[in-house]
């Protein structure tokens, strides 16, 4: 008797010490969050100011802004997900319309596995191999080419699932009116998985904005203000980075701005990314 | 007679247009996809050629040495081989309980109201750039950490024991350790999203069953649940590793970035990611770039290895 | 009289007039990779007529009725031997132009399956494949199809709304109006009201019965007052054959296969 009483006991201390640590450890997880927040607010507001926007990284001690390297990045960024959209979308479709079962299918759905989680700044020394060290010199379509090999895997990936999901009867509905594979893809089964892959395109791209280790020697960086993508091309995460490892006080307000501009980018990205995701797939 | 001719519908040869396209258009997706395949072995062929001039020259020394020396020209994988390794481990030994508390609060505590908006914020911990935490590492969490916790631990050691050579170091907060917590805070929310992913894949039968011989939910969780789940759970560490093995600019901001061994825990490191940040753009000389170049090729059949297996216990998983 | 005269036949398949045959199905074998699915189909569909088939879930109705705009050919494992004749040609044949073929045979699924698109949009999307029409032709098209599905005076005035946004019977009747927009010999029609409550079966009934006349249509039910309200010929299928095949009312009211007698007399009662 008393004996199952005291084990009922440890069972039950047993399991308010269980639960108290679930608690703790979501409570850490949200304070991480919010600190990390608090800090990016704190330090970042303060330099928000129009000159961020409508000047260039200055030279130590002097006034300017973040304007070459917010161009760079949209520039960069933009052009990869361009590439990476049109490879992901293909590919994605391959796997899930042509290949669900095939051997070769099996095979590229798991090496798009690695790439999805290899190490970018991997990707960031294979560009530098192949684009450029062959023409000698750093370039933002260097940049660009590195960030498009890490977005199109994400792609792929949720074009393929969502692509899955779309019912069987939906392309057979259009197969049997005769309309070729092709078109069935195009207007039926792309149309109707729209938001997933919107939310997949979206996803890709938070990942590619913050992403700093692939631009280091691809993109490198630029002090001044250029649309040529032909040459070094100034970006967000770099700035950052060497602002942020600099030893002079201005740079390291802009970096805690740019920090805060990306971070502001990337969350407000995922977040619709998510609302998207939630929104039942009618139109 | 008939059968040689293609069906014709009451005079009307009806195709529908595109019909030729059919072909083109597999071709085109089918070569999206061999790119991607393409990708990974250029990364793989890319790596081997450019890091070929330092395997050749120090052979499986390279492996081995801890000495990294570019005035001397002298290289060694170890030291930045035994950060990535340590580091890792120690974010990983941080990160798994706290990621299974999570995801166990959110699949079986979390108040109903809560669920989507918790879910969101372990989301968006995970969503932040990797250089955020980088800064966030140096500036904000290095500083409290020497003054709350390096410090404290320093002076309470006993001279001269084991324990004053594992923590002996410089106390500016950046180390080995400092390192491994910011990575374990970074890989905290993935590995918590995907635990509950496998969580919500046992089935509430089984779940209520257990509860309804009166089982608390530390022995439902316990017994029924994570046993339910362990193949898949243990692909999910595996991918979390894989995300702190290849970590780069968290890293590089805090490790200190020390060639050589690590020391103790609160000595500067540096890892295989951070090594090749820090170095690639400035390195001159084919040995150098080649040395960086092969340290890459390591830490790619490096997380090869961890992220093949996740995947192959994932897959498991999923399929029964 | 011999003594075995009494027994009831194996099967019986009543065969039509040639002049009458639009389908001609003869020795039809069916296999999913290494299972087969029909056995030595042998039976002639009339034209414009309705024709339904009837049997138990997993007799193959479906599989016969996918072999006929060779749907299955989208599937590398499944493959049918035998020939299917539509008007003489063999569509059975690799040479087949499945875009051709499918063009002529319209085809509804169990349930719904509008397109992502407009009400217009979905009827219209056949009828592009094939032709270039102008505005007020498409719109005359699409009318005329929406009417001839009885689904025109619910919807002509929010035809720019998504087709998804329909009831699940108007949906269905949104099939149809798309399968008859591009103007097609052959309807198949899979189960379709199955997914839909009574008040939509039997609207789309009605729809069915209108397209008598003009359309060869085969229908595959596992509701038997349907068949016997919307048929002129009935087929029962059982473990992949067909066992009796004849005029409606004669199956209905006399079976003569016994396996079609229990089926028929068991779910009457």
């Amino acid at each position: 008797m008393s004996a199952s009483g005291s084990q009922r006991l440890s069972r039950r201390v047993g399991n308010v010490a269980f639960l108290s640590f679930c608690w703790a450890a979501t409570a850490l997880a949200l304070t991480a969050l919010a600190a990390i927040l608090w800090s990016l607010i704190s330090q970042g507001v303060g330099g928000l100011e129009l000159a961020v926007f409508t000047e260039s990284t200055p030279a130590p001690g002097s006034q300017g802004g973040l304007l070459n390297a917010i161009l760079g990045s949209i520039m960069m960024c933009g052009l990869a997900m361009a590439a990476a959209t049109f490879v992901g979308v293909l590919a994605g479709t391959w796997l899930s319309e042509y290949a669900r079962d095939s051997a070769y299918g099996k095979v590229v759905r798991f090496i798009n596995d690695v790439l999805l989680s290899a190490p970018s700044i991997l990707v960031g020394l294979f560009i530098y191999g192949i684009l450029v060290a062959p023409m000698k010199g750093f370039s933002g379509y260097a940049g660009a080419a590195a960030l498009a090999l890490i977005a199109a895997p994400v792609i792929t990936r949720t074009t393929e699932d969502v692509l899955r999901l779309q019912p069987v009867s939906l392309r057979e509905a259009s197969v049997a009116l005769g309309a070729p594979v092709w078109k069935t893809i195009w207007a039926v089964i792309w149309r109707s998985a729209q938001a997933g892959m919107l939310t997949g395109a979206l996803l890709a791209f938070a990942r590619i904005s913050g992403e700093t280790a692939p631009l280091l020697f691809t993109a490198l960086n630029n002090q001044f203000l250029s649309l040529d993508l032909g040459g070094p091309t100034a970006n967000l995460p770099v700035v950052i980075f060497q602002f942020a490892l600099s030893a002079y006080d201005d740079w390291r307000r802009l970096a805690w701005t740019g920090a805060l501009l990306i971070a502001a980018a990337v969350l407000g990205v995922t977040v619709l990314a998510r609302i998207l995701a939630r929104e039942p797939a009618r139109s | 007679m008939t059968a040689a001719v293609a069906v014709i519908g009451e005079g009307r040869p009806r195709q529908a247009r595109g019909v030729v396209l059919d072909r083109a258009f597999e071709w085109l997706c089918f070569g999206a996809a061999s790119l991607l395949l393409t990708a990974l072995a250029g990364v793989v062929i890319s790596l081997t050629i450019g890091g070929w001039p330092a395997l050749a020259k120090f052979g499986p020394a390279f492996f081995f040495s801890a000495e990294w020396d570019p005035v001397a020209e002298v290289y060694g994988a170890a030291g930045a081989v035994t950060g990535t390794l340590v580091t890792s481990a120690l974010a990983l030994l941080f990160a798994l309980p706290l990621a299974l508390g999570v995801a166990i609060f959110l699949v079986e505590l979390c108040p109903a109201r809560l669920r989507r908006t918790i879910g969101t914020a372990v989301e968006l911990l995970a969503g932040i750039p990797s250089i955020v935490y980088g800064m966030w590492g140096l500036f904000v969490f290095a500083p409290w950490f020497v003054k709350h916790i390096q410090l404290p631990i320093m002076m309470s050691v006993e001279p001269g024991s084991i324990w004053e050579r594992l923590t002996a170091g410089v106390p500016n907060g950046a180390g080995i350790l400092t390192a491994s917590l910011i990575l374990a805070i970074m890989i905290l929310p993935f590995m918590a999203a995907t635990l509950r992913e496998l969580l919500l894949t046992v089935p509430s039968q089984v779940r209520e069953s257990a509860y309804g011989l009166g089982s608390t939910t530390f022995e439902v969780v316990g017994k029924v649940s994570l046993p339910y789940i362990r193949t898949g759970a243990v692909g999910a560490v595996m991918l979390g590793l894989g995300r702190a093995l290849g970590e780069t600019m968290a890293v590089t901001f805090i490790i200190g970035n020390a060639h050589g061994l690590p020391t103790s825990i609160f000595a500067s490191g540096s890892t295989i990611a951070s090594t090749i940040a820090n170095e690639f753009a400035e390195a001159s000389g084919v040995l150098h770039t080649g040395s960086l170049m092969a340290l890459g090729l390591v830490l790619f059949i490096i997380t090869f290895i961890v992220l093949a297996l996740a995947r192959l216990l994932i897959g498991k998983q999923v399929h029964g | 009289m011999n003594i075995h005269a009494s027994d009831p036949p194996e099967t019986s398949v009543l065969s039509l007039p040639p002049e009458q045959v639009k389908i001609d199905i003869q020795g039809l074998d069916f296999f999913y990779g290494a299972k087969q699915a029909l056995f030595g189909v042998q039976v002639g569909f009339a034209r414009n007529a309705v024709t339904a088939l009837i049997g138990p879930s997993g007799c193959g109705k479906s599989t016969l009725l996918r072999t006929l705009n060779r749907m299955y050919s989208l599937y590398p494992g499944q493959k049918a031997q035998g020939r299917v004749l539509l008007e003489g040609d063999d569509i059975l044949s690799p040479r087949t132009n499945l875009s051709a073929l499918r063009a002529r045979i319209g085809m509804v699924f169990q349930k719904p399956t509008p397109f992502p698109m407009s009400i217009f949009d979905n009827v219209a999307y056949g009828v592009r494949l094939y032709e270039t029409l102008s505005k007020p032709d498409m719109a005359a098209r699409v009318e005329e199809s929406l009417r001839r599905a009885a689904l025109w005076d619910e919807v002509k005035d929010k035809l720019k709304d998504s087709g998804l946004g329909l009831s699940g019977g108007q949906q269905q009747r949104l099939c149809v109006a798309r399968a008859i927009a591009v103007k097609p010999e052959i309807i198949l029609l899979d189960e379709p009201a199955s997914a839909l409550d009574p008040i939509s079966t039997a609207r789309l009934e009605e729809t069915i019965s209108d397209l008598k006349g003009d359309y060869t249509v085969v229908i595959v039910t596992h509701n038997m007052g349907q068949a016997a309200r919307l048929s002129d010929h009935t087929g029962f299928m059982y473990l992949g054959t067909l066992v009796e095949f004849g005029e409606t009312d004669r199956v209905f009211t006399n079976p003569v296969t016994s396996r079609a007698r229990d089926y028929i007399t068991g779910r009457f009662g």
